[in-house]
């Protein structure tokens, strides 16, 4: 929107220390507590994930910053626009991209992005130049021309990022902006995230998957039960954690009681199958080394893989949330638990 | 004053962009027909056929249930269309205000209830000897009258839903019972006091009123009262209209 921003708007963006801000925002539906005073900051030009389980406050949150939902307390500055008191100004530094792809499928793809354009009262000739370059840039200007009804998903998800991109924001919201797509469109859409990070834009990013806010987030934080559980990078998090350390093993042939015989091992607290492997937490992982290859010896069994592994986002996400997978006591894991409370029956725990 | 006379035509831009969105989008889905088309011309042939009085007398009838049923139909096909596939969050998240917004959609309720009772109007005039005695009056009766329903129906698609049936069905209760006592059946000078009090609390009467006395008829309660009431019922939907959807922001 460098065209045609006001000289005060520059000002205020300049002057504005963080991107997002937000105080003690509250959301309420009757006695549930949805999102419970929560605070932080995004810098400039940071990638922000947004982790939690379903129900955590994810989406009412991004609801609440983006104007969709009014919050019941607290507020929030986008660029350092108030979204209760200066909403026009916040919304203008602002795209979006919802967790569902509300397109117009009625309309052609351009259509739709000129559409955008007018809700943001672009010029006409900037309108156009705009929507050509992003239909490009996502390879869908060949079919500008066609209804989007008729689109894939992933097809869909890219024109509602262009969509978002129209105003040339200065914050992107995204919400789960990977669910549900194939390989393809969820590697272009890492991809994408990155360069227009590169170029300066600020991404507050929603998600389930804890390895993807890995790879491509500054910072994130974990939310669950509508409370900020913890904000940091990856790494800081990860070494917050750093007695969840592990030992991943895989026999040629493993045997039927593989699970239990593992987790008996002295000094492992816990024993996860994944897949064909077997992931041992422990504190003291070179005994539990010792320990393993003792019992593949005594059970005439063939070590084909064994890893050691530093605690992942998963394991912070796990430790803080309190999430275990479906999988317990149906045979897929077994030990001595890993030193807290963990009392929700769901979630998923990634292949290492 | 500069910056306010810009911040209000870009509102407005952004109004008619909706409304013209709107318009492409919706005005041939099958409620919008049904509801906005269908079901007053079939209300309206229901009543005449059989009826002594000749056609032209009925000609205002037919333009004030065109405008009444097409105006207050888009706005409930719409919205909870747009809620249902999240389109709507679209406006919500949009630089613009929630009343040009509510603006956009009711100018489509607009365009479509004037043009679809701009048919009995040009069937009057070509075919039954309607004459079109006073064009001020028939202009404020479809300028206002369309306004006012098309806001009636934003209003009623504040309603929590995501498919138009679910909007449609409350305000159907409300619609259709207005019909019997805005004169439509019965001239309104015929009702008994309490009847004619009701009466003229109803929109729907001083439509009727306004376009009978824009074909050359006569108005019980006299146009400026048609015209005053009118507008109030407007600005009073359009009011309201923005509350409950403040209401819904709240609740989301």
């Amino acid at each position: 929107m460098e065209g045609f921003t006001r000289a005060s708007e520059v000002t205020t963006q300049m002057q504005a220390e963080f991107a997002i801000e937000v105080s003690n925002l509250t959301k309420k539906y009757g006695d549930l507590v949805a999102v419970d005073h929560i605070n932080f900051q995004v810098r400039k030009s940071e990638i922000f994930g947004f982790l939690g389980p379903n129900g955590a406050g994810k989406t009412t949150t991004i609801r609440m910053l983006t104007g969709i939902s009014i919050p019941t307390e607290g507020t929030a500055a986008i660029m350092g626009y108030d979204i209760r008191r200066q909403p026009i100004e916040a919304k203008e530094q602002m795209g979006i991209v919802p967790d569902i792809s509300n397109v117009y499928n009625e309309l052609s793809a351009w259509d739709n992005l000129i559409f955008t354009g007018k809700l943001y009262v672009m010029p006409k000739g900037f309108r156009d130049s705009r929507a050509e370059e992003l239909l490009k840039m996502f390879g869908l200007y060949e079919r500008r021309g066609e209804k989007v009804q008729g689109f894939s998903r992933g097809m869909k998800r890219r024109i509602c990022i262009t969509m978002a991109l129209m105003n040339r924001s200065s914050v992107l919201f995204l919400d789960e902006p990977t669910s549900g797509l194939d390989v393809q469109s969820v590697l272009i859409i890492r991809d994408l995230i990155r360069k227009l990070n590169q170029e300066g834009l600020t991404i507050f990013v929603t998600t389930h998957n804890i390895e993807e806010a890995s790879q491509i987030c500054d910072r994130v934080a974990i939310i669950n039960h509508g409370k900020i559980a913890a904000i940091d990078t990856p790494e800081r998090l990860k070494r917050t954690v750093e007695s969840l350390q592990s030992i991943e093993v895989a026999f040629e042939v493993p045997p039927l009681d593989a699970l239990k015989g593992l987790g008996e091992l002295p000094y492992v607290g816990e024993v996860v199958k994944e897949g064909d492997k077997f992931r041992l937490f422990t504190d003291d992982p070179s005994s539990v080394l010792a320990s393993v290859w003792n019992y593949a010896q005594s059970n005439e069994l063939k070590l084909i893989t064994v890893n050691t592994l530093g605690p992942s986002l998963e394991d912070v996400f796990v430790k803080l949330t309190g999430i275990r997978p479906a999988t317990e006591g149906e045979g897929g894991r077994m030990g001595r638990g890993r030193g807290q409370s963990q009392g929700q029956g769901m979630g998923q725990r990634r292949g290492s | 004053m500069k910056v306010h006379s810009s911040r209000l035509g870009r509102e407005a831009r952004v109004a008619w962009a909706i409304a013209v969105k709107d318009i492409r989008t919706y005005y041939t889905r099958p409620p919008s027909i049904m509801f906005g088309i269908l079901f007053p011309f079939s209300l309206f042939l229901s009543f005449s056929i059989g009826r002594t009085a000749p056609l032209s007398v009925q000609i205002p009838v037919l333009i004030a249930q065109t405008l009444f049923f097409a105006s207050s139909s888009i706005g409930p096909v719409v919205i909870p269309s747009e809620r249902a596939n999240q389109t709507f969050d679209r406006f919500l998240t949009s630089p613009v205000s929630l009343l040009s917004i509510l603006l956009g959609k009711t100018l489509a309720g607009v365009i479509f209830g004037i043009g679809i009772s701009v048919i009995p109007i040009l069937i009057g005039v070509a075919f039954f000897g309607s004459q079109i005695a006073n064009v001020g009056a028939l202009v404020a009766c479809m300028a206002l009258s369309s306004l006012g329903f098309s806001a009636m129906g934003i209003m009623f698609a504040s309603l929590p839903g995501q498919q138009p049936g679910q909007v449609m069905m409350p305000l159907n209760f409300v619609r259709i019972p207005l019909l019997f006592i805005s004169g439509v059946y019965t001239p309104v000078r015929e009702l008994p006091s309490w009847g004619q009090m009701g009466s003229m609390l109803s929109p729907l009467t001083h439509t009727i009123e306004l376009a009978r006395y824009a074909l050359g008829g006569e108005t019980f309660f006299g146009p400026l009262v048609n015209i005053t009431i009118l507008a109030v019922y407007t600005a009073l939907f359009l009011f309201m209209g923005i509350r409950f959807h403040i209401m819904n922001q709240r609740k989301e």
